[in-house]
């Protein structure tokens, strides 16, 4: 797959059919990639794929001119066509170079299943199901189910939809909801006062780093609400209330925009668990307004689109 | 002096307790269309019909125009609930303004819920010009509603002291 991706670039390139890439290469870390904006042809043979490629690369798109190819796994793809219902992006100027994705693993789960730092790990292989983990010449195998990310594992498009080449064959989607949404239900379970305090608790550590917010290619606003100065709607001082509200509000921004691709929760410092909000608003577009996201670019947006009838139950 | 402002222009005040109501009534505030809700509590208010004084009015262009960053600064701001209403669906005066209204304050509703705010706090409704029966029988009824979940404690942290204002 990497092979044909870098040949497939390294034409695009040649041809003039795109001005630049943004794609995965190694990190400097152990485990890691990181994303490679490049007009270089000698920089394709860095490009990489692999089970760690974590990042939604559609962010870059909004800031990178001319037109730009773009590597992107089944979520990501959905933000692009988000991003292209939204008119932020011309289909004309993307070409989405699409790979079937089985998931990308969750290095701290592998380090809580291992028993060991990341740095003391020497290798980490996917097979199929299987995740091979070699640590000191030993060799443990676990499940792919117990180290990928919550929201891989409830992901019911890891093929591109929309691509205009795509690297493999498509994968066949296993969502397994219950587990994805363990978090979630257990807040669901929790009387309304205790949820408050959960979130309450869970805010009171936010730095405002703006870290959820800069790394999602739904938060595209060119001024933020909590930027604003007249009025200012929030405090910069990361009260856990004004944290609240920024969070909150975030959420009901990326309504029918968030692909749940878990980007806000991994880029979190703090470990605040954002996907329990975020993946809450997918639910409820869904629930209520049968909106899935990121389908069909000729879509309407969500907050854009209406029925005649629905909805009427919530309203006097 | 019951208040001072910094030199950022932020208004503090300075250990004075505001004035406590005798009873807890609860503070609702109330975006109204121009075309249609604000005419009918205007209808209400001439036609002599009674309903609580719980009700702090905000005319807005169109029920679309409500941001649900609104709502949340409202709550935070000490309201214990908050009325959207607008035209009936299909009267919008700019033809779609109340049905995009209608799916943000669904999404808002729910997804507050999901967070942790009472449902009762954030209410909906649609009340045509004619309608002043029905908005005395709306604010009624969301008045009640608030009184059963009691005040809006929910943006006050025992930790750093009241962190709401006091709506007036």
């Amino acid at each position: 797959m990497e092979q044909r991706l870098r040949s497939e670039v390294k034409a695009l390139l040649e041809q003039g059919k795109i001005d630049r890439v943004i794609g995965f290469e190694p990190g400097s870390l152990k485990f890691t990639t990181t994303p490679l904006i490049t007009s270089d042809g000698g920089d394709v043979d860095h490009l990489v794929i692999n089970p760690f490629i974590v990042n939604n690369l559609s962010v870059y798109l909004t800031g990178t001119s001319g037109r730009v190819g773009i590597v992107a796994k089944g979520c990501d793809s959905r933000s692009i066509v988000s991003l292209i219902q939204d008119n932020k992006v011309l289909r004309e100027n993307v070409v989405i170079i699409g790979i079937p994705c089985s998931g990308v693993i969750d290095l701290t789960k592998v380090e809580r299943l291992a028993g060991k730092d990341r740095d003391e790990l020497d290798d980490i292989v996917r097979q199929g199901d299987k995740i091979t983990v070699t640590v000191g010449g030993e060799r443990k195998e676990f499940p792919a189910s117990e180290v990928l990310f919550d929201n891989c594992l409830g992901c019911e498009f890891p093929t591109p939809r929309e691509y205009d080449i795509l690297l493999d064959e498509p994968v066949t989607p296993t969502p397994d909801k219950a587990i994805s949404e363990q978090k979630l239900d257990s807040l669901r379970e929790m009387p309304p006062e205790q949820r408050w305090q959960f979130w309450k608790e869970e805010f009171s550590r936010c730095i405002r780093c703006y870290a959820c917010r800069n790394v999602c290619p739904a938060c595209f606003c060119e001024r933020c609400f909590v930027e604003e100065s007249e009025p200012q709607w929030v405090l910069p001082v990361p009260r856990w209330q004004d944290n609240l509200i920024f969070q909150v509000i975030r959420s009901i921004h990326v309504a029918g925009r968030c692909t749940d691709c878990g980007e806000c929760e991994r880029a979190c410092p703090v470990n605040i668990p954002l996907r329990s909000l975020t993946r809450e608003m997918c639910n409820l577009a869904e629930e209520l307004f049968n909106y899935k996201v990121g389908i069909d670019k000729e879509a309407p947006p969500l907050f854009v689109a209406y029925e005649l009838e629905e909805a009427e139950d919530l309203i006097r | 002096m019951p208040f001072s402002v910094c030199s950022i222009g932020i208004l503090h005040f300075t250990g004075v307790k505001l004035k406590q109501a005798k009873e807890w009534e609860p503070k609702l505030l109330g975006f109204l269309c121009r075309w249609c809700s604000y005419a009918g509590a205007d209808l209400a208010g001439t036609s002599r019909k009674k309903y609580p004084a719980s009700i702090r009015i905000i005319k807005v262009p169109c029920s679309g125009r409500v941001d649900p960053l609104f709502i949340l600064k409202a709550l935070q701001m000490g309201f214990d609930g908050v009325l959207v209403s607008g035209c009936h669906p299909g009267d919008c005066h700019y033809q779609t303004g109340n049905y995009r209204a209608r799916r943000r304050i669904a999404i808002t509703k729910k997804f507050l819920e999901y967070a942790g705010i009472e449902p009762e706090r954030i209410q909906a409704s649609w009340v045509s010009a004619s309608e002043a029966v029905k908005f005395t029988g709306v604010v009624t009824e969301v008045t009640k509603g608030l009184e059963r979940v009691g005040a809006n404690k929910l943006f006050t942290d025992e930790r750093q002291g009241d962190g709401t204002a006091t709506a007036q």
